[in-house]
């Protein structure tokens, strides 16, 4: 059978068994139609509050945009350059504004209770990525190569040990530690952030308490 | 050259309240955090009533 150029098969993309169309329906079905990125909201998100989780999502991409060219010149760069030493403050700062716009986000979501409608797994995802974001954090303290990451990897070693861990993640290790930081860390916050953010799509921002209207 | 300069600086002024001990760095940015949170929730946001819909969406 021949079919003139452009032409589809229909046959093969209504395939259930094919992985490929399996994929291509999963993908399709993670976010409503339209709901990727829309351009208006509910009344209830014109407020200040609703632009924290903006504000740390920005802060991310800073995060890792100046982490990508830390990683350009080593972990000693910043030690030796002075455009090293800016790019490392940019990293540092971004990092502050991340958490500080991140803990106002969850005080938020908390008090307006964000878990109702089905929200459970958005707020699960959350609270992951805090707790993910902190070890990021953490193992980016070691890998500053200066007296303070020693004093920190001297001090957390014992915390780590007392949880049973310190065979497998030793923070007296700056090479496994600098790879935890800009590897698989980052990957993991990447990940969850993306998943979050689906979810936060498929279901819609949270009306506030007192216009909730889903029981 | 941070790094001395990390060793050089005074360990910080600390308040101590019971089995509470913060540093009065954390303390201020703690209270600057809240002090968001309260702004973020009473400070209005600018809106645009003309761009809403009769479902109660708006840009």
């Amino acid at each position: 059978m021949t079919t003139s150029e452009g032409e589809l098969s229909t046959r093969q993309t209504a395939d259930p068994k094919n992985w490929t169309n399996r994929l291509r329906g999963w993908l399709e079905g993670l976010v409503p139609k339209g709901e990727a990125l829309p351009d208006r909201q509910p009344v209830y998100v014109a407020s200040w509050i609703y632009v924290f989780g903006v504000l740390t999502l920005t802060s991310l991409v800073v995060v890792i945009a100046s982490g990508f060219v830390l990683s350009l010149g080593g972990v000693s760069w910043w030690h030796v350059s002075s455009l090293g030493h800016y790019v490392n403050s940019v990293h540092l700062w971004s990092t502050e504004l991340f958490f500080g716009f991140m803990v106002v986000h969850l005080w938020g979501k908390f008090w307006m209770a964000a878990w109702r409608g089905k929200r459970a797994l958005t707020w699960i995802t959350g609270i992951l990525l805090f707790g993910i974001s902190i070890g990021t954090s953490f193992t980016g303290f070691l890998s500053q190569s200066n007296f303070d990451s020693q004093w920190i990897g001297a001090e957390g070693k014992d915390g780590i040990n007392s949880i049973g861990v310190g065979a497998f993640f030793n923070v007296l290790n700056p090479g496994q530690m600098l790879l935890w930081h800009v590897v698989l860390l980052p990957l993991g916050v990447g990940l969850i952030t993306l998943w979050h953010i689906i979810l936060v799509r498929r279901h819609g921002v949270v009306p506030p308490l007192d216009a909730d209207l889903e029981g | 050259m941070s790094g001395l300069s990390i060793v050089m600086e005074g360990p910080g002024n600390y308040i101590n309240w019971g089995v509470i001990q913060i540093s009065v760095a954390n303390l201020a940015i703690i209270a600057v955090m809240v002090l968001l949170f309260i702004l973020a929730l009473v400070v209005p946001f600018p809106s645009h009533d003309e761009d809403s819909d009769e479902e109660g969406h708006s840009r």
